[in-house]
């Protein structure tokens, strides 16, 4: 048997919060971060509402120098993974440094500073572009900022394909872990949004209401009518089991298996069936030599968009049988948005949920528009041993993540 | 052992010298530059006018009419050309049925579909919004190279893209040949692409970095890169499973590091720790000693301060040795192809050792006494090799690289 690849630490800013403290309080409470755009006038909009990141100051977490050089989402990244390290107990030294790596998932980055670049260049021309945006226009700036901030050396990649970046690095990261390249290896993901950003969501009917009449985020429900903008970053730390042992570290859990699949689509829709997303979650449970009868607990990727729900409530009716006692389905995204990275979030609230025993509600869920065991309505105390986080992106990119309590 | 030896048995590429990988072969050999005035966009008011380009590039000659999506980019369409000229070189077109679920895609990207992105935020600065063809936005998301090869190939295996700047096309073979040792897939289709596009072309301008006539790799007059356009593409699978098939094999992917400079955003390291790390990572994973490597294809993108920290690390890496191992830059022919430079150099140095020969570096005419290697100056060399190593460094201090080997039947022995 390979050596465990155990989560030892949390790190993450989110619509409910920063720390892993206030977020897994807002979160289990089944509070919303969900509330009107404040960053930006949504007047000229059809939509509203976002998730925006909050108590985030950049002050508690990276050094004067550094903060200057970083945009929002790469403040964001590095301090979720400072607070991931910090969680994990891990300082970096001379020793540790070059055996010690990130893997980020960025669906699409700093749309804003991107932007502002573009609009100079075709403005005032490209004698006039400023070089310091330079940087942070490209998707592996918060990878790249948090190794100079917290001088880690090692491994360092960034995934980016849309939804399914972060589980992405993180499958990539547990790999890595297994295969020995690296000792300790940070991975999730970070994404933001801006005005830009939603203006072009508006324009390809991706936001709630769509045609519908409330906007809400509403996973897995009849109504649903699009999905509600989110923000965030979230980072995990992952290392084997017999380092974590070695320090004395207590791990929240395992990530035991991890699949990967694509079914043919355009690059911005979802496939017409659901062998797919069947197949990825058949993969992480044979990676784990585990049987769908063992699952608890669902961490979905759906988020409220009318084709995502029903291509996921389909490929878990396919793979668990539409049975009342299937394992427990919930949706973090009716309290958290649309956040695109989500995986590593979402990985953390897993992680907490493996240690706690609770599952937060699925929020906006009242009409479930298939027979699973949907967690919604209040958060629920339910002990469990094994739960799948689902990354599923548009264009037809599946992956799934097996995370489980340490026996 | 075969299981876990991943082997190369497609290539495929269309760059500024040449539309297929035996193309390629032929103008690696005869030193050809494709570097030249950008015609793909205006290039009215930019400091510099020059680079790599495909010229007359056109998706309708490149790929069949059934394999081309409307909304592909010109990266997604080269993407696509060199993918089916990888599986078509692999004997895998068509692609057997019981092939495609376990045949997946990795891609490194850099601007993706931004040249058509661009045209659209054009229209959107001028207060058209009916006119702006939002659908243009999607392709920023450089992600829809490989949903389109996925889709019009039908496939069901791993797909991925990674984004770490001028490395990405390296991490994605690195990754890709992981995935089949790790049994993840059989069959993986992987490597880069990049398009010539205004907003790339003002930003490395804007740092000053872009040469206004033609790249010098490792040339006391250097004056910056030549940025290029193009992809590569190999299709890689394990030994047993060439085996099987009767598969012709290209050469083998013995291993890849990475590291990470953690230093600067944008300026290399002047002391090279980061891409020594790099180097001495990937020839660890490959189990090759330092001696055994005959020719490194290096990252040289022709800026002052990579090929000086570049040439430091080759020397911290081989000693003595390094002045005896023929270094080069095939840069200085294809331009800088950012995301899918690791790709197509990686193709470039399966072609060296199935061709036999050393690709030069051009352009190279006065020595730099801080670059002291053997840069291959005086044309491409005939030679056996059987061990290469290709450089790939980045933005984010996000460095890669990969060693390739000739293929050898005997259990793996490099070392």
């Amino acid at each position: 048997m390979p050596d465990p690849v155990v989560v030892t630490g949390l790190g993450v800013v989110t619509p409910l919060g920063t720390g892993k403290a206030a977020f897994a309080r807002n979160l289990f409470d089944g509070r919303s971060g969900i509330r009107p755009i404040s960053a930006f006038d949504t007047a000229r909009f059809p939509s509203r509402l976002g998730a925006e990141a909050q108590g985030f100051n950049p002050k508690d977490h990276i050094s004067i120098k550094n903060r200057r050089r970083m945009d929002r989402l790469s403040l964001m990244a590095t301090a979720s993974a400072r607070m991931a390290l910090e969680d994990a107990g891990l300082t970096i030294t001379a020793a540790n440094r070059d055996r010690v790596g990130i893997i980020l998932g960025v669906a699409f980055g700093s749309t804003d500073v991107a932007a502002r670049f573009m609009e100079t260049l075709f403005t005032e021309g490209p004698r006039l572009v400023n070089p310091i945006l330079v940087p942070n226009t490209v998707m592996n700036a918060p990878a790249g900022h948090a190794a100079i901030e917290i001088g880690f050396r090692g491994i360092n990649a960034t995934v980016n394909h849309r939804e399914a970046s972060a589980e992405t690095a993180l499958a990539y990261a547990a790999a890595e872990i297994r295969n020995g390249r690296a000792d300790v290896m940070l991975a999730g993901g970070a994404d933001i949004f801006s005005a830009f950003f939603f203006e072009i969501l508006t324009h390809f009917k991706a936001l709630s209401p769509g045609k519908g009449e409330d906007e809400e985020a509403r996973p897995f429900d009849r109504r649903r009518n699009g999905f509600v903008v989110g923000e965030g970053a979230g980072v995990v730390c992952l290392e084997s089991l017999t380092h974590a042992r070695q320090r004395g570290a207590t791990p929240y859990c395992e990530i035991g298996g991890w699949g990967l699949s694509s079914s043919p689509a355009p690059p911005t829709d979802w496939p017409d069936d659901s062998r797919g997303p069947v197949r990825a979650m058949q993969r992480a449970l044979q990676g784990a030599g585990l049987a769908p009868g063992q699952v608890d607990y669902v961490s979905a990727s759906a988020n409220g968009a009318v084709r995502l729900d029903r291509l996921e409530a389909e490929a878990l009716s396919g793979l668990f049988g539409p049975l009342p006692d299937g394992p427990r389905i919930g949706s973090v995204k009716g309290a958290l948005g649309e956040s695109f990275s989500s995986g590593g979030v979402r990985s953390a609230a897993m992680a907490l949920s493996l240690r706690d025993g609770l599952l937060p509600p699925t929020l906006g869920l009242d009409t479930p528009l298939a027979p699973l065991n949907f967690v919604r309505g209040r958060p629920q105390a339910h002990p469990l041993t094994c739960g799948l986080v689902n990354g599923f992106s548009s264009g037809g990119t599946f992956v799934s993540l097996l995370m489980k309590r340490q026996a | 052992m075969e299981s876990r030896r991943v082997v190369i048995t497609g290539l495929g590429t269309v760059n500024a010298v040449a539309r297929t990988a035996p193309a390629f072969a032929a103008a690696l050999q005869a030193g050809r530059c494709g570097i030249g005035p950008i015609t793909v966009f205006d290039t009215t008011g930019f400091p510099t006018r020059t680079g790599g380009e495909i010229r007359d590039f056109s998706p309708h000659e490149t790929i069949p009419e059934a394999l081309y999506g409307k909304r592909m980019s010109r990266s997604d369409v080269m993407a696509m050309a060199a993918a089916l000229e990888a599986l078509q070189d692999a004997g895998l077109l068509p692609l057997p049925g019981d092939l495609r679920e376990e045949t997946g895609v990795a891609v490194g990207g850099g601007a993706g579909g931004m040249l058509e992105g661009e045209a659209a935020f054009r229209r959107h600065l001028q207060g058209k919004a009916a006119a702006v063809r939002f659908s243009a936005f999607s392709a920023f998301c450089c992600a829809s190279s490989a949903d389109h090869i996925v889709s019009k190939l039908n496939l069901g295996g791993p797909k991925t893209t990674f984004m770490t700047a001028c490395s990405s096309g390296a991490t994605a073979l690195g990754y890709a040949r992981d995935l089949i040792r790790d049994g993840q897939a059989r069959v993986m289709i992987a490597g880069g692409a990049e398009p010539l596009a205004r907003t790339t072309y003002a930003a490395f301008n804007a740092l000053k970095a872009v040469d206004p006539h033609y790249c010098k790799p490792f040339d006391r007059h250097r004056a910056g890169m030549s940025l290029g356009e193009g992809a590569g593409m190999m299709v890689l699978e394990s030994l047993a499973h060439a085996l099987a098939r009767g598969a012709r094999i290209h050469g083998e992917l013995l291993g890849y590091g990475i590291s990470c400079d953690a230093n600067h955003m944008t300026a290399p390291d002047h002391e090279a720790s980061g891409a020594v790390r790099c180097m001495r990572a990937a020839l660890e994973d490959a189990g090759v000693a330092p001696s055994r490597v005959d020719y490194i294809n290096a990252h040289g993108t022709a800026t002052p301060a990579n090929d000086r920290m570049e040439t430091v690390g080759i020397k911290q890496v081989f000693g003595e040795r390094a002045y005896a191992i023929p270094v080069s830059s095939t840069k200085s022919m294809t331009g800088h192809t950012l995301g899918a430079a690791g790709a197509i150099e990686a193709v470039a140095a399966v072609l060296a050792i199935t061709g036999g020969f050393i690709p030069p570096t051009i352009h190279l005419t006065t020595p730099d006494p801080d670059c002291d290697l053997d840069y291959v100056t005086e044309g491409a060399r005939r030679t056996e090799l059987a061990i290469v190593l290709s450089n790939s460094f980045a933005f984010g201090g996000n460095n890669t690289s990969v060693v390739i080997g000739r293929y050898r039947t005997e259990n793996r022995d490099h070392a």
